[in-house]
């Protein structure tokens, strides 16, 4: 069965056709919350409200890419819970690290060492991520981790494509200026300035 | 972070670094970056040191998702199924022929009530102001006329007080008992909504009566259709209306709410 196929028999209250959507999309929505939001409890809320509030409002949906409407409405999500948690200071961005195991292996013969620093890496970039102001956080992960295109980025975040492009140039600089500062703690093989 | 000595057009050609490492700069444009950095040591560091980080985000690994976002599919049996707050799920198809009102029927319930109260409104209304009221005698409902034809002067006693007559159906006036000749008749008691109402008789007697004969009309004037039952049954329809519409929202309120 094709996604139109299934978002047509969402649209007409099949959960079973919704849920397999969910099934294709619940990665990329939950690492881009976890990735916003830098807490795992708080990303699996974001994406189970994400998942409701698409389904509830897929009769909406006007075709176009389903990926980019549900992340939009995750984008939406994790904005709603940073604003929550900004009211309440439930988070700290500060204090924000990330437990994941970020980086993926190099290959099976990964030394304890390497394996340590790859862990340092992840916990690196998270950090920098976090230090992001959130709209620019918001465009680098959608472009860099997620790979999504510049024009997959504008209707996630529904800005303009300039918007996109200069958001995106000012928060790789910034994470780059943020791993400079930190760079005798990185790798060697990931140093920036060699 | 890296200071290069031609500010203004380094200034420029870093704007454009990202979308050059994106390869999605026009070929002006890009021709004009790589000239640049060519001469330009603290620019092309700076492309390194950006290229460098797109890389390390690159390799950010999407991390598995602990738990599945799937919704909860409904069972046959609503009353087994947990909804989440907020989500409308379809009706099982088991339920369907038993709740023929669903959530939807409230669309046309309201207005129907509405309408059903409104014209029972209108009725009671007019009911009350006698609106309806027929006083030329033409009764298909529920009337109650008598006419008699009476010479203007016999006593108003006899006029008034009624008689059976043995071997007559129904009743007439003790003054046209004895004009017809009758002298075995019993009295009938007087009833208090049975006080007569003379207005002049209708040409239709014609040549029957004698000049100045009058129409004895008892009992309540007469209404030309059956106010009393329609207002009965639009009163009972405006609370089957009202059950139903509870019923449709209770409905709802289970389609919709946690189970």
């Amino acid at each position: 069965m094709d996604e139109q196929e299934l978002i047509s028999r969402s649209k007409s209250g099949d959960v079973e056709a919704f849920n397999l959507l969910v099934e294709q999309y619940q990665r990329l929505v939950y690492n881009l919350a976890l990735r916003m939001l830098g807490n795992s409890e708080a990303a699996e809320d974001a994406s189970q409200d994400t998942f409701l509030s698409a389904y509830k409002a897929i009769g909406k949906f006007r075709g176009g890419s389903f990926k980019s409407w549900v992340l939009r409405i995750a984008a939406n999500s994790c904005r709603d819970k940073l604003r929550v948690a900004r009211r309440y200071r439930i988070i700290s961005l500060d204090t924000l690290l990330l437990e994941t195991d970020d980086l993926p292996q190099d290959n099976n013969t990964e030394s304890p060492e390497d394996y340590a620093l790859r862990r340092e890496l992840g916990r690196f970039l998270n950090e920098g991520l976090a230090h992001l102001p959130e709209d620019q956080r918001l465009v680098v992960i959608l472009s860099d981790v997620q790979g999504l295109r510049y024009e997959e980025v504008a209707q996630v975040t529904g800005s303009s494509l300039g918007t996109v492009k200069s958001r995106l140039n000012r928060g790789r600089t910034r994470l780059r200026d943020f791993l400079l500062q930190r760079e005798e703690l990185l790798p060697s093989k990931f140093r920036l300035n060699k | 972070m890296f200071r290069g000595k031609g500010e203004p057009m380094c200034r420029k050609v870093r704007g454009m670094l990202s979308e050059y490492i994106d390869n999605s700069l026009s070929s002006e444009n890009k021709s004009l970056v790589e000239r640049h950095i060519e001469t330009c040591e603290a620019c092309s560091k700076e492309l390194e040191s950006l290229r460098m980080t797109v890389r390390l985000l690159g390799r950010v690994s999407q991390s598995p998702v602990p738990r599945s976002f799937t919704l909860p599919v409904p069972e046959p049996r609503r009353e087994s199924v947990f909804v989440p707050s907020g989500l409308r799920l379809p009706r099982p198809a088991t339920a369907v022929a038993v709740i023929a009102i669903g959530p939807t029927s409230l669309r046309w319930l309201r207005p129907a009530t509405a309408i059903v109260a409104i014209v029972l409104v209108v009725l009671l209304m007019g009911d009350f102001l006698h609106a309806f009221e027929n006083n030329a005698g033409v009764n298909s409902g529920r009337g109650d006329a008598t006419y008699v034809q009476l010479a203007p002067s016999y006593a108003a006693t006899e006029q008034q007080t009624m008689v059976t007559v043995p071997g007559i159906m129904g009743q007439m006036s003790l003054a046209t008992a004895k004009a017809v000749g009758y002298t075995e008749y019993a009295m009938v008691p007087s009833s208090p909504v049975s006080q007569p109402i003379t207005q002049p008789i209708p040409s239709v007697l014609g040549d029957e009566g004698p000049t100045g004969a009058q129409v004895i009309v008892r009992g309540e004037a007469g209404v030309g259709w059956p106010l009393r039952q329609i207002e009965i049954g639009l009163g009972a329809a405006v609370f089957v209306l009202l059950a139903l519409i509870i019923f449709a929202r209770r409905q709802r309120t289970k389609g919709v709410g946690a189970g």
